[in-house]
This record gives C-alpha cells, sequence and structure tokens, in this order.
C-alpha cells in the first residue's frame, strides 16, 4: 500500500496532469459502464447518442449566458447545467413529436440531436468572438487537460449516480425488464425514468472530457454490451461491466502514453477490442462456444440414417462397418450418433455390433414409413422418378403424426410405395384395442364394428360384427373385409372411412 | 353477520383511445375462489378489461372495486401474468431473481430483501415446481417452464387476484396441462384468477365461469350457458370454424 502511494506521490510531482487524468478517467469509465448496462439493456443507446450530441448547444448556452449576463468566462457549472438541459428539452422532444406523429422515434431521435447539435455549432460559430470553447476538444475529448473543477464535478457526478444506482438496484431493474409489474406494484415508473436519463446525462457530460461527444457512447455501451455476453444476474452485470470499463480506460491511456495517440480513441478502441475477444469466447453466449455446440449436437438426418440402416438389416443387428459404408458422413460423426442414440436407449451396442431395441425400432419404422408415404406423395404430384428418394429423404424428417396421417390419408392409405417396395402399417393407431377407422386396417386385422356412417350404411356392415380384413383389390384402393358370416364386402376408401373397428387384442 | 364483497367487482364501466369505446358499459362481479376465463375476438377489448383492473388505463366512466376497495387502494392485491411475447427473455435474470421480484412491493427500496422474502420465493418455486431451474436464466427455460416462473412470481407477491394474459398462447398440449394444474393449485389456495383466453375449444373445460366480450359484455356465466351457439355466432361474426366445431360438440353429447 505504502508502496502505491510513494508511487503516486512520486507520480503527481513529476507530472500533476497524469494524476488528474487517471483519477478522472478511473471514475468516468467505472460509472459509464455501470450505467451503460440499463441503457444496453433498455435498448436506449441511440438515445443517449443523441444526449452526448445535443450537449454541444448546452454547453455554448451556458458559456454565453454566464458571460454576457454576469461577465463569468469559462463557468463549469453553468455549462453542466446548460448540457443537462439540452439533454432534458431532446429527451422531451423526442418524446413528444414522436408521440403526435407518425414518425418512429429511431428517426425522430436522429431528426432532434443533429438539430440541436447544429444549433450549438451555429451560436458556436455566431458568437465565436465571445466563446471560446475549443470544437475539437468537445468533439474528441482531452483527458490531460481535466482541470481540478472538472475533477470535482466528476467525482460528485461518480458519488452520486453510484449512490442512485445502488440505492435503486431493485426498482430499476424491474422497471427495466417489467414495466407493467413495476406499475402495479406502485413503483413510479415515469419518476425512475427520468431518474435514469438524469443519471445517463450526468455521466455523458463527464465523459465527454474523455473521449469526446462522439466516442462517449462507446465509453457507455461497449463495456456494458462486453459484461452483457458473460453474465446471467443484472447484480454482476453492472460490477463486470464497471470492471471492463476501467480496464478498457487503463490499458488504452497506457497505450496512448507509450505510443504518443489520442488517448480518447485509444481507450473506445481498446473497449471494442474487449468487446470482440468476449464475443468469440464467451462461455456461453459466445460465437466459439455456439459453433462447439453446433459442431458436437448431431443432426437429426445422420442420427435417422444409422436407424434406417439397422432396420434394414437382417435381424435388426448390423456391424459397425456396414453403417460406415452405407450411412454417407464421417466416421467420427457416425460415432457420435451411434453414441447419441445408445443414450436415448434405441440402439444397443455390443462389441463392433448394433442391434436396435423396441423403441428404436418403433422410431426407425416412422422414419421409414414416412420416408416412403413422401415418396408415394412425390411421385403422385409429379416428381421425375430419379429424384424421388432423394426429394423424399430430405422430406421425411418431417415425420411428426399430423404430417403423416395426413400424406396416409390423402395418398388412401396407400400399402406400397412407388418402387413397390413395402410401407409400414399405421403402428401409431394400430393397436390393439384402439380404434380406428377400417381404412386404416391391412390384410390380417381383425376387429369388431363400432359405428357405421351414414355412407357405410347402405353395405352390409352393422356394429357389433367381427370383419376381418383380406388383401386389397383394384388400383389398391378397395378395401375387402370378410364378416362373421363369412360375406364378403367391398368398400372404397370413403366407405372404409365412414367404419370405425375396434382392434382384437392379440390376448382376446 | 356480512356478505362478503366480491374479488372483483366492475360497474359500468366504459373506456376509450379514440372516437370509438375500447369497453362499453361492462358490469359484471366475480366472487373470490373463482377461475374465470376471458373470451372475445381480437380487439374485443380483453387487455384493455385487464389493463382497467389493474389500474393502468383511466375508464371515462364506471368503476373497478376490488374486494371492495377502489383499485387504486389496492395496489399489490393484483398480480399480473404478462404474455410471454412481452417478456425480454435476454434480460439478464435466474428464475430466482424473477420470484423474489414478486416481494419488491413489501420492502423499502432501499433496504435489503429478507430471509423471510426468500423463504416465499423459494415456497412459491417449489409450488410451481420450479426450484431446481432457479439459478438459470431464464430464456434457457422450456415455454412452459418460463409461464410457471411467472406464476411463482405472482404468488410471492401475495395477491389475491391474479390476472394472466393469454398464459396457453403457443405451448404444447403438455405444457397446457401443466400449466392448468398450476392454475388449478393456485385457485384451491383461495385466490381469484382471471385468465385471457383464446381458444374456444378448451374454455368449457378449463373454466368455472367465462366473461364474453366484444367491447360490451355479452354474456358472463357458467361455460355451459356463455358458449351458447347464437351468442357465439353474434360475436364472432364469419368466424364459422368456431361455430360449427362447437356445434358438432353440442351433436355428440
Amino acid at each position: 500500500m505504502n508502496g502505491v502511494y510513494q508511487w503516486l506521490v512520486a507520480l503527481h510531482q513529476q507530472n500533476p496532469h497524469l494524476i488528474k487524468a487517471l483519477l478522472a478517467g478511473t471514475m468516468v469509465s467505472t460509472v459509464c459502464g455501470v450505467v451503460g448496462c440499463f441503457i444496453v439493456l433498455r435498448r436506449t443507446s441511440f438515445l443517449a447518442d443523441a444526449l452526448a450530441h445535443s450537449m454541444l448547444a448546452g454547453v455554448v448556452c451556458g458559456y454565453l449566458f454566464m458571460k454576457l449576463v454576469f461577465s463569468v468566462p469559462a463557468s463549469a457549472p453553468a455549462m453542466l447545467l446548460g448540457s443537462l438541459l439540452a439533454g432534458f428539452i431532446t429527451v422531451g422532444m423526442v418524446g413528444f413529436v414522436s408521440k403526435f406523429s407518425r414518425v418512429k422515434e429511431d428517426a425522430v431521435i436522429g431528426v432532434m440531436y443533429t438539430g440541436i447539435f447544429a444549433f450549438g455549432g451555429v451560436l458556436l460559430s455566431f458568437f465565436s468572438q465571445h466563446v471560446h470553447v475549443d470544437l475539437v476538444h468537445f468533439l474528441t475529448g482531452d483527458v490531460l487537460a481535466v482541470r481540478d473543477a472538472d475533477l470535482w464535478m466528476m467525482a460528485g457526478v461518480t458519488a452520486g449516480v453510484l449512490a442512485v444506482i445502488i440505492l435503486c438496484f431493485r426498482p430499476l431493474q424491474l422497471i427495466s425488464f417489467d414495466t407493467v409489474m413495476a406499475a402495479s406494484i406502485g413503483i413510479p415508473v415515469l419518476a425512475l425514468d427520468y431518474l435514469l436519463t438524469i443519471c445517463t446525462s450526468l455521466v455523458v457530460v463527464s465523459g465527454v472530457n474523455i473521449v469526446g461527444v462522439i466516442l462517449v457512447v462507446g465509453l457507455l455501451i461497449t463495456p456494458a454490451s462486453t459484461a452483457y455476453m458473460l453474465c446471467d444476474r443484472l447484480s454482476r452485470m453492472l460490477v463486470v461491466s464497471a470492471l471492463f470499463g476501467f480496464l478498457s480506460f487503463a490499458i488504452g491511456y497506457a497505450f496512448s502514453e507509450k505510443l504518443n495517440v489520442a488517448p480518447g480513441s485509444a481507450v473506445v478502441l481498446v473497449s471494442a477490442l474487449q468487446f470482440m475477444l468476449i464475443f468469440f469466447v464467451a462461455p456461453r453466449y459466445g460465437f466459439l462456444a455456439d459453433w462447439m455446440r453446433r459442431r458436437r449436437s448431431v443432426p437429426q438426418q445422420l442420427i435417422e440414417d444409422v436407424l434406417g440402416c439397422v432396420l434394414r438389416a437382417p435381424g435388426l443387428a448390423v456391424g459397425m462397418e456396414t453403417i460406415y459404408q452405407h450411412v454417407a458422413g464421417g466416421t467420427d460423426r457416425i460415432q457420435r450418433a451411434i453414441r447419441s442414440l445408445e443414450r436415448r436407449e434405441w440402439l444397443q451396442v455390443e462389441g463392433r455390433t448394433v442391434k436396435l431395441t423396441d423403441d428404436g425400432r418403433r422410431e426407425a419404422k416412422r422414419v421409414l414409413r414416412s420416408h416412403r408415404l413422401w415418396e408415394s406423395y412425390l411421385a403422385h404430384v409429379g416428381t421425375p422418378e430419379e429424384e424421388l428418394h432423394h426429394q423424399a429423404h430430405r422430406l421425411e424428417h418431417l415425420h411428426d403424426e399430423a404430417t403423416v396421417d395426413y400424406l396416409d390419408d390423402k395418398l388412401g392409405h396407400p400399402t406400397k410405395d412407388p418402387h413397390g417396395a413395402a410401407i409400414p402399417e399405421d403402428f401409431v393407431h394400430l393397436t390393439p384395442g384402439a380404434t380406428v377407422k377400417a381404412a386404416l386396417l391391412r390384410q390380417g386385422h381383425q376387429g369388431v364394428v363400432v359405428s357405421v356412417g351414414p355412407l357405410a350404411s347402405k353395405t352390409p356392415l352393422r356394429a357389433g360384427m367381427t370383419v376381418t380384413s383380406c388383401p386389397r383389390q383394384g388400383d389398391d384402393d378397395v378395401w375387402v373385409f370378410t364378416t362373421d358370416t363369412s360375406e364378403q364386402v367391398q368398400l372404397d376408401h370413403k366407405t372404409a372411412d365412414d367404419v370405425v373397428v375396434r382392434l382384437s387384442g392379440n390376448g382376446d | 353477520m356480512d356478505t362478503s364483497p366480491a374479488a372483483i367487482e366492475v360497474e359500468n364501466l366504459t373506456v376509450s383511445y379514440g372516437p370509438v369505446p375500447a369497453l362499453l358499459d361492462v358490469s359484471f362481479a366475480i366472487p373470490p375462489g373463482q377461475l374465470v376465463g376471458v373470451i372475445g375476438p381480437n380487439g374485443s377489448g380483453k387487455s384493455t378489461l385487464i389493463k382497467a383492473i389493474l389500474g393502468f388505463v383511466k375508464p371515462d366512466l364506471g368503476t373497478v372495486k376490488l374486494f371492495g376497495e377502489p383499485a387504486d387502494h389496492a395496489i399489490g392485491r393484483v398480480a399480473y401474468v404478462p404474455q410471454r411475447g412481452s417478456v425480454d427473455w435476454d434480460f439478464p435474470v435466474t428464475v430466482r431473481d424473477v420470484a423474489l421480484m414478486g416481494r419488491y412491493g413489501h420492502v423499502s427500496w432501499w433496504k435489503d430483501l429478507t430471509a423471510e422474502d426468500k423463504r416465499i420465493a423459494e415456497e412459491a418455486l417449489e409450488m410451481v415446481r420450479m426450484s431446481e431451474f432457479r439459478d438459470r436464466q431464464i430464456g434457457q427455460l422450456s415455454g412452459g417452464q418460463q409461464q410457471r416462473v411467472f406464476m411463482a412470481r405472482a404468488m410471492t407477491q401475495g395477491a389475491d387476484i391474479l390476472l394472466l394474459d393469454e398464459p396457453f398462447a403457443g405451448v404444447d398440449a403438455a405444457t397446457e396441462h401443466a400449466i392448468l394444474d398450476v392454475l388449478e393449485r393456485t385457485k384451491a389456495s383461495g385466490r381469484t384468477l382471471v385468465v385471457v383466453h383464446h381458444d374456444l375449444s378448451t374454455a368449457d373445460e378449463y373454466f368455472d365461469a367465462l366473461l364474453l366480450l366484444k367491447q360490451r359484455l355479452f354474456a358472463f356465466g357458467p361455460p355451459a350457458t356463455v358458449l351458447h351457439p347464437e351468442l357465439l355466432c353474434e360475436v364472432y361474426e364469419g368466424a364459422l370454424r368456431v361455430f360449427a366445431d362447437l356445434s358438432a360438440k353440442g351433436d355428440s353429447q
């Protein structure tokens, strides 16, 4: 501790500007980071930018007022007050105009702040013999030119703003997250909105001294955005953002001293680089993490290809090598797919052999049924034969129950796909004891008729009869049933849909 | 012996934003401990009614009383569960943070939350079966879980009346039942729930009573009387499918 103190004293004696700059930068960058969190979360970055620009008019007005009325040159409090006032007028005008015109808020902000900034510029040049405000200083800031009065102002702002945010943390969190609830428990939402705007204006005014009007937004929102990618709680985000703010100032300032470049730009540049770094490496919301997650996840298509490959093998078991041969995709990706299937208990792996479990067989049949129904559908809508398989392969992943049922019904419950391969029956609905439309039945199914609709009432079928399904006739579009009196009944699709049958169970 | 006042009593409520009223002469009284659904076509004033009960819109005419007191005296007795689409799910808050928000109205701004507040929040999370997710950021939850977190918040508020804006919008059937289960249990604890609902086909099995709204109050009562085909046809003019579904339902009974 003592050593640091000695060093600071020595530094101060050698170069009094340096230590003032350090103090000013530390305070401002920290408090900017904290306030920036609310700006980022409330999506008011552009308004903060507008506040910064409108300051020019405020500073000039404050300067002129004191100079012309009291003949006091360069009064810091007057300029501060002027800036705040200009900020408020900007916010007020933006609110007023966007409420009463069809122009959307972002455009209104753009109109207002450039207008007010330009007004400041006109005033400044018109009264150039009275006003000695350095426009370049104002635009780019100069941390080395910080005077004692500025330093006191910054200390006051930092202490005040931090106190407000710590004391009102919960209400501020709530109005940023859920205005309706905040209002419903009696929190004065509008007053707190204004409080946050005052805090932003104050912080912007102090920030302009360090990095200038143009870059002050960077000082506000870059550390906050960086922290946003790392934190899942607002309280933590505030601290981390303050830390990033301070770090970007410390590193940027050190560089600017070493390389003799503009400190404001160096600070904001470091801040932006920090942001990009965290954007890539953030553990949860970072780009690399996202990329790794996507890489590690096994695509559904591969999973289903592996399932289909095992289903087609005799005995529902197959060696790993066969899968590698038949399924497109790298070996390690296929292995990941197999492991993922094993975790879902759809596959059993014994040594180099892969076996389907009961659940896995069901899943594989679902894919196969979907694939062949899609092929039939594609043929039905006139897709060239050589494209059938490829297209159906893409579409078979749309195999939710409703989709498959729709295709099946639209195509007249086909039993064979265009290549003549059997389409698995509707195993979702065809379970023992289930009531289904007779159109779903395949050869060999037996059941008791539950109801006969108006269309089917002309047929000999009546509720209570036991029917057995025979092979279809015609172009796969004539349903044939035999009743318990050995009578044969032929139905078309619509009529078969009109008969509801309870399937006999295996047990009874 | 005094008769206990209605949980929500709305009298001659008229609200307007422009030349056309959003609500016109709406009067009803909901007794405590009921699960009430608010139904009506788009733009029928359902959310305006919720806002009026919350005290957010100034009525042109009429009063809203909660347990016999004017709504603005009853701050904190009503909790609001927002529509899922209106929440910023990327906001840095955890499940526990959200549940704790319900206690904000009970503690001065500058004071810390007490152990009691934390216990209440924990209990509410337990009740909606979300305790194991307490440290998750809210964006990392499924739709139904997100809805349950906000239910927990409404409960930690200690409110007697809960207003829910379309809690079943955009969730699957299983989730819908999980949410309904939470609603039922909340009702069983003696609270009054008012739920904006858009799915007429489930309205009769979910709610004790229904409010059929289209600017005016068309019906208020048990689902069987409110879901009258002629009434619905009048309110949902042209929405034939709804009508067809319901008459089909009637036929099969």
